[in-house]
């Protein structure tokens, strides 16, 4: 089944979220995959905003940048969206002066648009309420026009306002209100096999992931994209016991983190570009230490404040590069709500054994979309500290023995009376300040790691056919989720499409990419930034890509994009 | 004040303390002192070397790392507080003590200062302050006397300076104390009360520097401090009289100069903590998130 597209758009405060979040839900009890994201501004009240839904009875990875059905609560985003509205598409509000808008009312008839139109003040007045209900109101004729069922909405509603018990009777009541004054414009199938799904976003799954992991320390200094891993650790908190920091800036959150790992236990912080570049130095300081630490930078736009609330993946170069001398590293990519759940787990394990810093790299589209994904399995990753297990006749020198394969023996302060010393200044393997020529000694076994590290890492994915693709595309983090929804459209139509997708994405695997570009003649890059940052590193390996898509205006790559750029590119 | 009355210290215990690394601090260098106390006063507090977390800033006080046998860590400059604190948390069964000097602590980390007295975190905290950056040759630092002329700043510095103590009581602290590097039994009491104390502990050393600060001299020390012990009516629990005095002070006050021992610290805040008998690092297993998963099923 092709997937419905709905668009609701309301200023910031609106209860657009609100909105969004009960079709979603309802959405995912009638058994729909979906896959959900916000557009909004960096601000708290006015503007406008969109919460596109996409679903279908089969799996729904990436968002289409056309709506089919465009839900407007207010004035000020029906005509910022208005646009994204297909021809012949639906078009529900609220809004009483609609021939104010002469531009909207040509396209309604040019575009033979099917409006589905309630008075929502009218609505909300009559049953007691504000103009605040207008996003209950739409929810309404919303579900009405899908053709779904008035219980599931009802009850949704109920939960959401259970606790403000003033407001549930009027908001059911413009609810029900609304859902009978509209009426049913699709014919949506309903999905006959309903498998159990959880419905979540991806800064969601990364805190449930570390849970399960056994952090028991968040230090955080809020940033968006990441803000929102703060408050689903602290909303947990109760729960699991994690001890919650909001410190007083990203330098304070990093130390902490790498202060508490240090002592032994499984610390995490979370930032954005901007607050990771305060945090350089300190993953500059656990490379020398050989301390291991996490930290998730959610990418937005920069270079500075740049776009805070939008998506790209313009700091990959930042996460590999970042910080001052040579160390290993290991940079993880989240691609969605599955990898975020995933991948948090695997960063720190590799920064534990490997007593690293580990970098998982995260877009706003991947911290924000919602999807439905089959329930996480729990302790699927196994915990891995790389701890000596033996801590009889330890020396202090064994903490930063010089090793063949570069990694030395890790315990922790206060488990045993031999003490180390874990020196920031380069050192002899006692911790010692080390100025000899000897000095290279300590700093080549370290870098040895890198090997090691190396051969442990899961390998990129070749996703569709492993050769001989029509056209090839090669990317990492959330491309992964387009491209997923590509290739099961273009085989439909006959059209090969494959992509060699990276989830570690340093150090760099190079076996996989050289077999891929072998076996593949039309290889091209798809990546969300304007230098192509990742496909540098491609071509650093010594190979060509026929042609690069690149984009950075904030959006991510939607179905259309990629369509149109594989069109285009097969009419060359 | 008079040394019989002290506790013997062992040879044998303080030698647990000490590491075989040759000293690299000037001839008449306050740290020789201050290290000289921190060992007495762990030894003197029963602590073992084991069960200390030492964290050093980046300054001659941190050129001290190596020379003391705990375990240790020398980390950023101006960072030291965030680092020792999150050791902390992580694990409340070790001693932790952090030391910076007053570059670090007063201008490039000064929010952690700040930060730290607010959140009562319950470490011990050196604060090295000779007046001035000595490891880099002498720059002038927030406690530079004014119009002191030092390197980098030959017609001396105009502005004000910082008063650590003023801006530390300024933040609400549980524990204030001021102590100088030319005695090393009185920073050996100092640093003992610290020790015991449940929240975080400041802990002034006005520390002389020969080669850089030539007016925080021994002989100026001795002549310019006065231990509130020796006065009959100072309140040690009142912040409001503490900050009197020390500002109508003609002598600077050493001693401990004020303690809250009822406030909260950080970690006794944590409510949500108050079943746990555990610390951070016994406790980082699988932890069950199937209630958290279920509400978020269709």
């Amino acid at each position: 089944m092709e997937r419905t597209r709905i668009k609701i758009v309301g200023q910031s405060g609106s209860g657009l979220l609100t909105a969004g979040d009960l079709v979603a839900k309802g959405l995912q009890k009638l058994g729909f995959q979906l896959c959900a994201d916000r557009e909004y501004q960096s601000l708290i009240k006015g503007g406008h905003s969109c919460y596109t839904i996409n679903f279908s009875k089969t799996p729904v990875h990436s968002l289409s940048r056309e709506a089919d059905i465009l839900v407007a609560i207010d004035k000020p985003s029906l005509v910022a969206y208005f646009d994204t509205l297909k021809e012949e598409g639906i078009f529900l509000h609220g809004y009483e002066k609609l021939a104010n808008l002469p531009d909207i009312l040509k396209k309604i008839e040019e575009q033979n648009i099917k409006t589905v139109n309630l008075p929502s003040r009218k609505i909300a007045l009559e049953n007691g309420g504000t103009m605040q209900m207008a996003n209950i109101i739409l929810t309404g004729m919303a579900w009405k026009v899908l053709g779904f069922d008035y219980k599931i909405i009802e009850q949704l509603v109920q939960e959401k306002f259970s606790k403000k018990k003033a407001l549930v009777e009027v908001a059911l009541k413009c609810l029900k209100a609304s859902y009978d004054g509209a009426e049913t414009k699709q014919n949506i199938e309903l999905p006959t096999k309903k498998e159990e799904t959880i419905l979540l976003d991806g800064n969601h799954a990364i805190a449930l992931g570390a849970i399960n992991a056994g952090m028991r320390f968040y230090a955080t200094y809020p940033m968006s994209p990441s803000s929102s891993i703060l408050t689903h650790v602290a909303n947990m908190s109760d729960d699991t016991g994690v001890v919650v920091k909001q410190a007083e800036d990203e330098i304070t959150a990093v130390q902490m983190s790498l202060g508490a790992m240090f002592a032994g236990t499984r610390a995490l912080t979370a930032t954005s570009g901007g607050g990771y570049d305060l945090m350089t130095e300190s993953v500059s300081l656990a490379g020398i230490i050989e301390n291991p630490l996490v930290i998730v930078l959610a990418q937005r736009p920069g270079p500075g404040t740049g776009l805070p609330t939008w998506t790209a993946q313009g700091d990959l170069n930042l996460a590999i590069h970042s910080s001052h001398g040579e160390f290993p590293r290991v940079v993880i990519a989240c691609s969605d709500v599955e990898d975020c759940f995933d991948n948090v787990q695997h960063a720190f394990n590799f920064a534990e054994k490997y007593q690293v810093p580990v970098i998982l790299l995260t877009e706003k589209v991947v911290c924000e979309s919602k999807m439905t994904v089959s329930p996480f399995t729990q302790n699927k990753i196994k915990i891995e500290r790389g701890l000596a297990s033996n801590l009889a006749d330890l020396k202090p020198e064994d903490r930063y023995r010089i090793t063949e394969n570069g990694l030395s023996t890790r315990w922790l302060p206060g488990s045993c009376d031999t003490t180390f010393f874990a020196n920031g200044d380069e050192h002899d393997e006692a911790g010692v300040l080390d100025e000899s020529e000897k000095a290279g000694d300590m700093y080549a076994k370290r870098m040895r790691k890198l090997d090691l590290i190396q051969a442990d890492l899961p390998k990129p994915k070749v996703y569709g056919k492993e050769k001989d693709a029509d056209i090839s595309f090669v990317g990492w983090g959330s491309t992964k989720t387009v491209m997923n929804d590509i290739i099961a459209q273009y085989e439909k139509k006959g059209v090969s499409v494959n992509f060699l997708h990276f989830e570690v994405v340093w150090p760099l695997e190079e076996e996989v990419l050289n077999t891929f570009f072998v076996q593949n003649k039309n290889v091209h890059l798809l990546e969300g930034n304007y230098e192509g940052q990742f496909g540098k590193k491609v071509e650093a390996c010594g190979h060509t890509f026929k042609n690069k898509f690149l984009k950075w205006n904030g959006r991510p790559f939607f179905l259309e994009d990629v369509c149109e750029y594989i069109d285009n590119y097969a009419k060359q | 004040m008079s040394i019989d009355k002290k506790p013997a210290c062992s040879v044998k215990e303080l030698s647990a303390y000490n590491t075989d690394q040759m000293m690299t601090w000037c001839g008449g260098c306050g740290n020789y002192g201050i290290q000289n106390a921190l060992k007495r006063a762990l030894v003197l507090e029963s602590i073992v070397p084991k069960d200390v977390l030492m964290c050093f800033d980046v300054g001659c006080n941190g050129n001290g790392s190596d020379k003391i046998g705990t375990y240790t860590i020398h980390g950023l400059h101006g960072r030291v507080l965030p680092l020792a604190v999150g050791a902390k948390i992580a694990n409340e069964n070790l001693h932790v003590i952090a030391a910076a000097g007053d570059g670090a602590t007063l201008s490039e980390g000064v929010n952690h200062l700040i930060h730290a007295v607010r959140s009562d975190y319950p470490i011990l905290f050196l604060h090295h302050d000779n007046q001035n950056y000595a490891l880099t040759t002498g720059q002038a630092s927030a406690t530079t006397p004014q119009n002191c002329k030092m390197n980098g700043t030959p017609e001396g510095v105009r502005i004000d300076v910082i008063d650590p103590l003023d801006l530390v009581f300024s933040a609400k602290p549980s524990f204030v104390a001021q102590t100088t590097s030319i005695d090393v039994d009185h920073m050996t009491e100092t640093i003992q009360a610290g020790l015991k104390h449940k929240g975080f502990a400041f802990i002034q050393i006005l520390q002389t520097c020969p080669t850089y600060n030539k007016i925080m001299t021994d002989e100026w020390l001795l002549q310019n401090t006065q231990r509130v012990e020796d006065l009959p009516s100072y309140d040690v629990h009142n912040l409001t009289e503490a900050r009197a005095f020390i500002e109508k002070s003609k002598k600077l006050p050493i001693g401990v100069l004020y303690k809250n021992p009822r406030k909260e610290n950080f970690i006794q805040t944590l409510s949500h903590r108050e079943k746990y008998k555990t610390t951070l690092i016994e406790e980082v297993k699988s932890v069950d998130i199937a209630s958290h998963l279920s509400t978020l099923k269709g």
